[in-house]
């Protein structure tokens, strides 16, 4: 019992508000300091072990993944202050629609009502700039959770374009064996845009997805993702180009795949991070997960992992980073030697 | 929950929506929030604006603008002096850290040394729960010697053949060797010897199991004096797949499939429903190579290098940190861990 006594004493303290006005400066400081040195501009999250959480804590599952919204939103507090561009994080999976219905319906709730309440603040969002996109297969989803997320995504989509202004665009890969699913839907994309003749200007660089929101009305599953991104550079539809465009396909690359996948228009994937243990991509960024990218696999539970978690992640991260150039540096004077 | 600066009203607000027992509006909460926003970041036009006049040659040190450019010098300089201090005393301990694994790593080794024996081999994975069907490594081509002898092509062909001995020892039918460059693809020959010459001094000849050497796009390369049949045991041997993968087998791989789809769509001849994703699966699976089981990494950290990215799925990745170099004990470890971890497949 008594200890019982101690920690509800501890936490009194911990949680007071002077202490916790303590914490939040040294947590600001350490952030500040990491600024100072090297940032990924692309970092994903795995959230795993919110039910492991629940389980080990004796709380209910759906408490679980609470807490671990909590977590999410700490950490992504953390990445935009250290000037993170993107952060993509691994929500649902398809394989999740597998568990008990009271779960899924729960964690359907749960992101409808924060969605909307993100809707709520769409000044707020502006001024920081922040862009939500939600990737993944929406038709498995609710619709009303489609109607929430399609309502943040067009409040959020043009503060895209603003570079300087906006850091982070957080954003939650809401379904799907995400990149299995994206690398097929690329290939439709590609392949729709060459088979399909499609109204549109060719100039280069942006005229893909321009070029697929309008040619896809029967395909809205495939366009849904990349319609965001299309952003304003997308009013040069209204002047039809009757004849059929086909991409040459000698000019399709890796560039090309790349640019059709959900997370198109984001920095490469620098850092990877997956909690719980599970050494393993499951199906996420997968594609992304490309020549420098570190994957970092930590033991703890993602309600767990906070800034106290990430920092040293972050500052091995730049060790390496550090390293890297100066290998990279040694390797060039021994050659123009 | 005490490390996070965030009072329990706050926390019962961010939670439930709600402070007493009130729902809370949007403003209420925009409150609440104001005193943990950031600094606002401030618009292109008036940063520009503070830069020309304030502190004109303040952002030229940062690479690429950052949100919070407008710091007092004071904060700037704390934040400068705590990173160099977090930095120095990281690396100290990263380096501490490393000599402890080297030094756990060497006494493994030593403890579990295989004595180029398979049973010795076999002895150490008996007990384990499972074992891959496929095991796929990564490895690297070094040009210069500063990585323990083990330069050019000869270091790397050691490499795969002590990791083709250790897997036919151990009973793993399928081994493939991921090297960016794509030296191996172009000694087939070569490797083949080497490969078969080590797998003699492990096994004896009379009990040398039969391996087949096979590049993408490549014919598979098992040379016809291969003595087979010959005696009654030699149908008992053991068979042993090597597939040489490169960087062209990743990405590339995807560009070509994709337009070749592409250009079949075009043609009339598929119907664009018909490609998905279990299509893709069967053919990468022909072309390239099936899912591995497990990826060993031998490097120090998790760094993918171009490796296929279809085929890593599901693929259990294992790595010993701050690992240097092909070793036994790291094939041990990671054939180890690999039979302790758990699919759960999303449930």
């Amino acid at each position: 019992m008594e200890s019982l006594h101690k920690t509800t004493l501890a936490t009194w303290f911990a949680s007071s508000p002077p202490v916790a006005w303590m914490f939040r400066q040294l947590r600001e400081l350490l952030i500040g300091a990491l600024r100072q040195g090297p940032i990924p501009r692309h970092v994903a999250f795995v959230m795993d072990g919110n039910r492991r959480f629940a389980r080990t804590h004796h709380i209910e599952t759906v408490e679980g993944h609470n807490l671990g919204f909590e977590a999410l939103a700490r950490i992504l507090e953390v990445c935009y202050k250290t000037g993170v561009e993107v952060v993509t994080i691994y929500a649902f999976s398809i394989e999740n629609f597998k568990r008990s219905k009271y779960e899924v319906d729960s964690l359907m709730e749960m992101a409808k009502t924060k969605l909307e309440q993100l809707a709520q603040h769409g000044q707020l969002l502006e001024r920081y700039g922040a862009s939500i996109r939600i990737l993944g297969q929406r038709e498995l989803v609710d619709p009303e959770v489609i109607k929430s997320i399609e309502r943040a995504e067009a409040l959020t989509a043009h503060n895209d374009n603003t570079p300087l202004t906006n850091p982070t665009h957080p954003k939650r890969t809401f379904s799907a064996s995400h990149i299995t699913q994206s690398i097929r839907r690329q290939m439709l994309e590609v392949i729709d845009e060459e088979s399909e003749p499609s109204s549109r200007s060719t100039s280069p660089g942006s005229s893909f997805k321009v070029g697929k929101s309008t040619a896809s009305e029967g395909h809205s599953t495939t366009a849904t993702a990349v319609e965001t991104t299309a952003g304003t550079d997308f009013d040069k539809d209204d002047i039809p180009n009757p004849v059929p465009y086909y991409l040459d396909l000698e000019q399709m690359t890796e560039r090309t795949l790349s640019d059709n996948m959900l997370t198109a228009g984001a920095p490469p994937l620098d850092l990877l991070v997956r909690t719980s243990g599970v050494q393993r991509l499951s199906d996420f960024m997968l594609w992304q997960c490309h020549q420098k990218t570190s994957v970092v696999f930590l033991d703890c539970l993602w309600p767990d992992f906070d800034l106290w978690h990430f920092l040293p992640v972050l500052v091995e991260w730049q060790w390496q980073r550090k390293k890297l150039s100066e290998q990279e540096r040694g390797s060039r004077r021994i050659k123009t030697d | 929950m005490a490390s996070t600066g965030i009072t329990p009203t706050e926390a019962a607000a961010f939670r439930r929506g709600t402070v007493d027992g009130r729902k809370l509006t949007p403003q209420e909460r925009e409150q609440m929030m104001k005193s943990h926003l950031p600094d606002e970041p401030l618009a292109p036009s008036s940063l520009s604006q503070s830069q020309s006049k304030s502190q004109p040659q303040r952002t030229s040190t940062y690479n690429r603008p950052l949100p919070k450019a407008n710091h007092g010098p004071l904060k700037t300089t704390i934040h400068f002096l705590l990173y160099h201090t977090i930095a120095f005393f990281f690396s100290v301990f990263f380096r501490f850290r490393r000599a402890w694994r080297l030094a756990y790593g060497k006494m493994v080794a030593v403890m579990k040394y295989h004595h180029r024996t398979p049973e010795f081999i076999q002895k150490d994975v008996k007990r384990l729960r499972r074992l891959p069907s496929h095991l796929s490594v990564i490895l690297d081509y070094h040009e210069s010697d500063e990585y323990h002898g083990n330069a050019g092509l000869e270091g790397l062909l050691n490499d795969v053949a002590e990791i083709a001995a250790w897997t036919a020892s151990a009973g793993i039918p399928y081994l493939s060797v991921y090297e960016p460059t794509g030296v191996l693809k172009d000694h087939l020959k070569h490797t083949h010897r080497t490969v078969s010459k080590h797998l003699e001094v492990y096994f004896g000849a009379q009990r040398k199991p039969t391996i087949s050497l096979r590049a993408p796009h490549e014919l598979t390369y098992s040379p016809p004096s291969t003595p087979r049949a010959s005696t009654d045991s030699a149908d008992e041997r053991q068979h042993l797949t090597i597939l040489l993968l490169s960087e062209l087998d990743g990405r590339n791989t995807m560009v070509d499939l994709t337009r070749t789809f592409a250009d079949l769509v075009q043609e009339g001849r598929v119907e664009l429903d018909q490609i998905d994703s279990r299509l893709i699966q069967s053919e990468l699976t022909i072309h390239v190579c099936s899912e591995p089981d497990l990826l060993v990494l031998f490097s120090p950290t998790v760094v993918l290098k171009g490796y296929p990215p279809w085929q890593l799925r599901l693929t259990e990745i294992i790595h010993i940190p701050d690992n240097k170099g092909v070793n036994y004990q790291v094939f041990l470890r990671a054939l180890r861990k690999y039979a302790k971890a758990e699919m759960r497949v999303g449930r």
